[in-house]
């Protein structure tokens, strides 16, 4: 019972870190070109703590 | 005789520089305070989900929960399943993460003086950084320990191996802050996980899941499988990392900085519910690779910290070349925590403990010097700590404990500030106070030993920690209504 717990736990996580991954991978890498551009766009004018 | 060659050194070498020149390159993004702790406030969902999950895998993490699956089973996953849960929840309810991101602070003390007063600021800022510290001191020695063993590099090597290490994560952090942290967290997020997932499905492949079961059902028996049934477990343990997983979610600095970085709250609430089965795994994959050294392993190889375990398992399951990819994974994982980790807490530094030495605001550029002055003497004290700092008891056990300094009275004051209008300043101050001397006393009492039978046998660490915040929150409450309704109308300061 336990061990069957166990066994679906790891196959399933195995299976969604996989997905995971190339879902990140892809769109991480256009946030993070969105977040360059929008740091960029910060104007001077709204510094201050 | 580790299979770590050459070739294996330079993939691992190349990553390192690659990392560490990408994260120098983006410090022209710099030119504000909030962007240097937060990028500007323009994190999104998938970066989030990357550097949340990356900042929380360390070496470290990997050494621990190693550990936990040697020396507990797989019931030894039990507090990566308990955040994971803790996680999700508060992602999907917004449960204090939205009010703390709607509210537009830096950092959390930011939020209480709201309510609270300056001087519950400044204390909380104590304790957060005091527990943070303490909590990060162990990161460079294990993560030593690791490549150390797994490297087969010669232990006399072991200081200078981890200094060479933190200049270069302290070179990037300190020049591009949470932006060069975040694009770093990304590529270590990728190799990290490629590391993470060949292992595992390498040590299905060879030693079997069959095998796996076998060893834990013959050396730990039921309760290798189910924590209720665990002598070394029970009840209290589940209950007191139940307690810890909620704690953390909601305060622990690195995971409420990308929600502080996030767009909006809702990107904050996106980013929890995304990363929260990445907790299962981080608990899950190297606790199979304890079990895959307790299974392998010969007999009288594990002498001294059954930490060191999975390390000496991989220095010769890992063939070469795949033990450069593993390797460049380890640092990925050290050099994104470590980052995040002086990043975050220097933060809490500068915002908050510095904050009544700042009567005027600071221009940015003054602001920016501290901010990395902060972080390059935290990295200091990591390098210092580390080295002096002997560690007894388990691992896992040292972090709860040192976080507990903080997350047992942040996390009520937290919730107070966020759902109970009443809750005051005697409160707060009350369950700072308390809830920063039981952990403390604690490790005093560990470490002495005519005390040390006292502190781990008679009460044990979990009992001891569950009473922590048990103890915070009845000193909220206390104090909270002790206070005169006469000064309760006058002001919360």
């Amino acid at each position: 019972m336990m061990e069957g717990f166990w066994l679906f736990l790891t196959l399933g996580t195995l299976i969604w870190y996989v997905v995971l991954l190339g879902y990140v991978a892809v769109r991480g890498a256009r946030d993070i070109r969105e977040m360059l551009k929008g740091i960029s766009a910060q104007s001077p004018e709204q510094k201050g703590e | 005789m580790s299979n770590f060659s050459f070739i294996d050194g330079s993939i691992a070498g190349l990553y390192l520089l690659i990392v560490v020149v990408i994260g120098v390159l983006v410090r022209r993004y710099v030119s504000r305070v909030d962007q240097f702790l937060l990028a500007g406030r323009e994190l999104n969902v998938f970066l989030g989900i990357a550097s949340l999950a990356a900042c929380e895998f360390g070496i470290v993490t990997c050494m621990y929960a190693a550990q936990n699956g040697y020396e507990k089973g797989f019931a030894g996953v039990t507090p990566g399943i308990l955040l994971a849960l803790a996680m999700f929840v508060v992602g999907k309810t917004g449960f204090c993460i939205k009010p703390l991101r709607n509210a537009g602070v830096l950092t959390i003390p930011e939020l209480f003086e709201k309510q609270f007063g300056g001087r519950v600021r400044w204390m909380s800022g104590v304790v957060i950084v005091l527990g943070g510290l303490l909590n990060m001191g162990v990161f460079l020695r294990t993560g030593g320990d690791f490549l150390v063993t797994v490297c087969g590099i010669n232990p006399e090597y072991l200081e200078i191996t981890m200094t060479l290490l933190l200049l270069g994560i302290g070179l990037y952090t300190v020049m591009g802050g949470m932006i060069s942290v975040l694009i770093t967290d990304y590529l270590q997020f990728i190799v990290l996980s490629l590391g993470l997932l060949i292992v595992s499905v390498m040590i299905f492949a060879s030693v079997g899941w069959d095998r796996l079961v076998e060893t834990v059902q013959a050396t730990h028996g039921a309760g290798g499988f189910n924590p209720f049934v665990n002598p070394d477990m029970g009840v209290a343990y589940v209950l007191f990392n139940a307690v810890v997983a909620l704690a953390v979610v909601l305060t622990w600095q690195t995971m409420i900085q990308r929600v502080l970085a996030s767009k909006s709250s809702r990107a904050g609430q996106r980013i929890y519910t995304g990363t929260s089965p990445f907790f299962v795994a981080r608990f899950l994959l190297p606790a199979l690779w304890g079990i895959a050294a307790l299974a392998t392993l010969p007999a009288g190889e594990v002498t001294g910290s059954t930490m060191l375990a999975m390390p000496k398992f991989l220095s010769t399951f890992v063939p070469p070349v795949v033990m450069g990819i593993v390797v460049a994974a380890m640092l990925a994982a050290d050099m994104s925590t470590d980052a995040s980790y002086m990043l975050t807490w220097g933060g809490v530094i500068y915002n908050d403990i510095m904050r009544p030495f700042r009567k005027a605001e600071w221009p940015q550029k003054k602001g920016l010097v501290w901010n990395r002055s902060i972080v390059a003497m935290i990295g200091v004290f990591l390098l210092l700590y580390g080295l002096w700092y002997p560690l007894r008891g388990d691992l896992w056990t040292y972090l709860t404990v040192t976080g507990s300094i903080y997350l047992s009275s942040i996390s009520v004051l937290l919730i107070a500030c966020s759902y109970w209008k009443r809750a005051n300043n005697w409160g707060a101050t009350s369950a700072i106070t308390l809830g920063a001397i039981m952990p403390v006393s604690y490790l005093v009492l560990e470490q002495i030993p005519e005390t040390a039978p006292f502190a781990r046998g008679a009460i044990g660490p979990y009992v001891w920690g569950i009473l922590s915040y048990a103890a915070a929150a009845l000193a909220m409450v206390a104090g909270t209504l002790l206070k005169p309704a006469r000064r309760r109308l006058e002001g919360t300061a």
